[in-house]
């Protein structure tokens, strides 16, 4: 080993050491005025969880599985997983390995933050030493991988159809130059290593491109415009880098350990909201998923390009974007870095003003209090059960069968469960009726509130404090009833196919229970797109904009893949789902309840 | 020579008019009509406005003029084919006609009032539709309809008017049909409390005016301006229905013992698919494409397909009759070479 300059430094440096420079100082502003960002309390557990061992492992891990080797991509498209986990762990570990170069050969350079990057060219050691050797070899071997990656990458921007993606995001101006430059940084440091390999060794990448070289240049002169060339691409790929979507390398490095401290996003724009939006790599996996791609006007309202028009400050696009999603969440669902779409647009909703906000405190609730009470389970229906009445009416059959002592709450008059106000972004009027409605559950004297509207489950799960009251879906309580005996389900020849309402499957995560009950009553079957893979049947209350035209075609997109499983008729669990495909579509649509209803019997007590 | 004979498609009050015109007029019309009976929705109803006139008599007139027309029931187009001159057609019953000139007058279907679910109908046991209670008065046999109710509710526009139904536009004889069934209730339980709700109503023709103001001045039917917005139906099995006065500005809750809704009119089913056979246009509400919607309603826009009726929207009977006769009176100039 010898080092061939005593000064330990070439003008070369000076583009990546600027990039270098800029983008860690940009970074590290970024984080302390995040932090700062912060509420109180959450900035209070976020550091809080650093230092907590449990937590601080398991950040270390999941930036190590998701960020470098994309773990998660590789389970959905083992492409893409391969494509993006080649060039980040392969990157990650070049650097590694040029850090323990320098370690090893001039650990008194260390210091220096180019020294590990341009190793090769500052020193020259022969790769027929042992540590030379494994070493170059190594840091061939990942230049390979990237190389690979990087060669997916240029495919998959001509042709992302091979990759299983239908439609890719288009770059923006400084996209394509970071873009660009990542592009060039790999090719260029084979160039580099290459030129100097008969001087500072290599392995079986490097020399053999060297002696190819050798062979018609009889020179040189090519080895430092080269090493320039790799400086200057590195360099212009830092500098742009907070402003491309390449900020996600960062970002997402800030997101996980935000995430694994349990933040939420408590302001439209700042603290964990800004992290998210940094972290999305723009990949568009969320465009496909999307129910209102169908038409090609709604694919610039995706959460990708929710994230760009946040980070450009676009607030007329903010709002329209944010106004016209459905809320199903699978973006979020599909989603790599977990970038919370759905959340992120009620938080935009809930910045605007109105000019007048309901309030429900003085309401007087004793009348509908009084006739709640007398049974221990209570039985609400919520408004969207009102409009597709067969499903209360086989609610109640069904808990009549069972024999179950139950009150209808909302039967005469009832308040509207507040999630349709959560959704829209009001979110203090959502909690007044929340308010209201605990009045009314407590003042009963249940014990368990059945709700058969996924809407209102979601809502009651998460945000209504009612101690000693069990707040569980039907699909779960009829579930235990059939268990214990006391329905009596008999299978008929009917096959249904199962259709996940938003709110039920990825908003609650029950997936399980409303299949075993169908499975019990009839046939299954299941389509191609089902679980947290459900296609919104395009009649959510998300939407504050979306008219009855464009849903129409997310609901036969939908319909079309519950057709494909071929089951006789639709079976779903919402009654916003079963009342949107009713009107459309062409095979009978129930409700699990319904289903339920027609084949159980009563068992008689003895 | 072009064939004297016309393919008439349907057999109601449209398809029934224009066979006797051009019967009149010395052309061999054949009515297909896929039910067992001629006269349509109309011979299912019981008496029609504004004179009260009895819906089967007036189909009596009608078919009594019809001797010599020849009519195949329980038949269907299965075929339909465009010949340098004229058409040739398949019937279901195996019959193959070439006739000269092709009159569609199909009609329409009812609203399906179950898709308006929140209204109850098929759910609970007293909601009924405009034409059910049409077959009760000629029938008198409903199980929902109960001896001697004292409320009646009727909702209007189920299925009109209403995008989220995907029919955004207006029935037209809805109406009246509701003030109509209103008195006839209140003529036969004298006792009872009748409510209309309505969005607007819509009296444009001769005489609905008189009958709106008859209905509540002398029948004491109750009229609100509001939409229902959900109805259910307490121990009893009696229908409660909550609604808002828009005119009041206050909310409306009524315990019935009968809904009636007026379920809408969408075009038939089986028109798009005959209409393709010949190439004919429908249009962007479902029903046909008429060449203008003014001076040439009557015509499609391939030669020799002819409309009447409530083929191409929604429409009253003497409408449909007096179109009917016009389009004889087309085909007919068609034929000769006039058109």
């Amino acid at each position: 080993m010898k080092e061939r300059f005593a000064t330990g430094f070439d003008p070369f440096v000076l583009p990546f050491l600027v990039g270098m420079i800029f983008v860690l100082g940009y970074c590290l502003y970024g984080i302390f005025r995040i932090l700062f960002q912060l509420p109180r309390q959450d900035r209070r557990k976020f550091l809080l969880s650093l230092i907590t061992p449990s937590t601080a492992i398991k950040n270390i891990w999941d930036i190590f599985a998701n960020c470098l080797l994309h773990i998660k991509l590789w389970k959905r498209n083992k492409m893409l997983g391969f494509m993006h986990s080649s060039i980040a762990f392969g990157w990650f570990m070049i650097i590694l390995l040029g850090h323990i170069e320098v370690m090893v050969y001039c650990p008194e350079r260390v210091r220096l933050l180019y020294y590990p990057i341009f190793f090769n060219y500052f020193v020259a050691e022969n790769e027929s030493t042992i540590g030379g050797a494994v070493l170059f070899f190594l840091m061939d071997f990942f230049l390979l991988l990237i190389l690979t990656g990087i060669a997916l990458a240029m495919v998959k921007r001509v042709r992302s159809r091979i990759f299983g993606m239908r439609r890719t995001t288009r770059p923006s101006a400084l996209d394509r130059v970071g873009l660009y430059s990542l592009w060039a940084i790999f090719p260029l440091r084979l160039l580099a290593e290459s030129f100097t390999a008969h001087i500072s060794g290599g392995s079986f990448l490097t020399i053999p491109a060297n002696w190819v070289f050798r062979q018609f240049l009889g020179n040189d002169l090519n080895m430092l415009p080269t090493w320039w060339a790799y400086s200057i691409a590195l360099g212009v790929f830092m500098v742009v880098l907070p402003f491309t979507r390449y900020m996600h390398i960062p970002a997402e490095m800030m997101l996980i350990p935000m995430r694994n401290a349990g933040l939420k996003i408590r302001h439209p724009r700042r603290g964990f909201a800004k992290v998210e939006v940094l972290s999305c790599p723009g990949c568009g996996v969320c465009i496909d998923a999307c129910p209102m791609s169908v038409q090609k006007k709604n694919i610039k309202d995706c959460t990708v390009y929710l994230n760009r028009q946040i980070r450009r400050g676009n607030e007329k696009r903010i709002e329209e974007i944010s106004d016209k999603c459905l809320l199903c969440g699978k973006c979020e669902a599909v989603c790599q870095v977990g970038v919370e779409g759905p959340k992120l647009r009620i938080a935009q909703r809930s910045a605007r003003r109105y000019g007048i906000t309901p309030d429900f405190s003085g309401m007087d609730v004793s009348g509908m209090t009084a006739s709640a009470k007398g049974s221990k389970v209570l039985y609400f229906a919520g408004c969207m059960t009102k409009l597709t009445p067969s499903i209360g009416k086989a609610v109640c059959s069904l808990l009549d069968k069972a024999g179950v002592d139950y009150t209808w709450m909302d039967r005469e008059e009832g308040l509207c469960c507040g999630r349709p106000l959560m959704t829209a972004g009001r979110i203090d009027a959502a909690l007044g009726l929340v308010k209201k409605n605990e009045e009314i559950i407590l003042g009963s004297g249940a014990d368990t509130l059945v709700l058969s509207c996924p809407i209102c489950y979601k809502i009651f799960s998460e945000r209504y404090s009612l101690p000693g009251v069990r707040v569980v879906n039907y699909a779960d309580y009829f579930s235990e009833l059939v268990e214990q005996g006391r329905l009596n389900v008999s299978k008929s020849d009917i096959c249904y196919v199962y259709h996940d309402p938003c709110e039920l499957g990825r908003g609650c995560g029950i997936y399980e229970s409303p299949r075993r009950l169908i499975g019990q009553a009839a046939g299954i079957a299941e389509a191609p797109a089902c679980r947290e893979e459900s296609i919104c049947c395009g009649g959510s209350l998300g939407s504050l904009t979306l008219d009855f035209s464009q849903r129409e075609a997310m609901t036969r997109k939908a319909l079309d893949n519950l057709y494909a499983s071929r089951a006789d008729a639709v079976a779903t669990a919402c009654p916003l789902c079963l009342a949107t495909f009713s009107r459309y579509s062409e095979r009978p649509v129930r409700d699990l309840a319904q289903v339920l209803d027609a084949s159980a019997e009563r068992v008689e007590v003895k | 020579m072009d064939s004297r004979i016309i393919l008439i498609i349907g057999g109601g009050v449209a398809g029934m008019e224009a066979a006797r015109q051009l019967f009149l007029l010395g052309y061999q019309p054949v009515i297909v009509e896929k039910s067992d009976h001629l006269g349509g929705h109309v011979a299912g109803w019981h008496k029609l406005f504004p004179d009260m006139m009895s819906a089967s008599s007036l189909i009596e007139t009608m078919a009594g003029g019809l001797d010599g027309v020849t009519v195949y029931l329980k038949t269907t187009v299965a075929t339909m084919n465009r010949l340098t001159s004229g058409f040739s057609v398949v019937l279901s019953n195996g019959t193959t006609l070439l006739c000269g000139a092709i009159l569609m007058a199909s009609g329409f279907r009812l609203f399906d009032a179950s898709r308006k679910e929140e209204y109850g109908y098929g759910v609970y046991d007293h909601v009924i539709t405009n034409s059910d209670l049409e077959h009760w008065f000629n029938t008198g046999e409903d199980d929902r309809i109960p001896e001697n109710p004292s409320h009646i509710a009727f909702v209007h526009c189920v299925g009109s008017r209403d995008l989220k139904a995907g029919n955004p536009q207006c029935s037209k004889v809805c109406c009246m049909t509701a003030i109509k069934q209103a008195i006839e209730m209140k003529e036969k339980f004298p006792g009872s409390e009748v409510w209309c709700f309505y969005m607007d109503l819509r009296l444009f023709g001769k005489k609905y005016e008189d009958f709106y103001i008859n209905a509540q001045r002398d029948h004491g039917v109750h009229f609100v301006r509001g939409r229902v917005s959900e109805v259910s139906e307490d121990i009893d099995g009696k229908v409660i229905l909550k609604a808002e006065d828009t005119l009041a500005g206050h909310q409306v809750k009524l315990k019935a013992d009968l809904l009636v809704l007026m379920a809408g009119m969408l075009c038939n089913e089986e028109t798009p698919v005959l209409a393709s056979m010949v190439r004919a246009d429908v249009d962007s509400d479902g029903f046909m494409r008429s060449r203008d919607n003014i001076y040439r309603i009557n015509e499609s826009s391939r030669p020799g397909v002819f409309f009447a009726g409530a083929c191409t929207g929604t429409k009253t009977v003497p409408e449909t009759v007096a179109e009917a006769r016009a389009a004889a009176l087309d085909i007919h100039n068609y034929l000769v070479g006039n058109g």
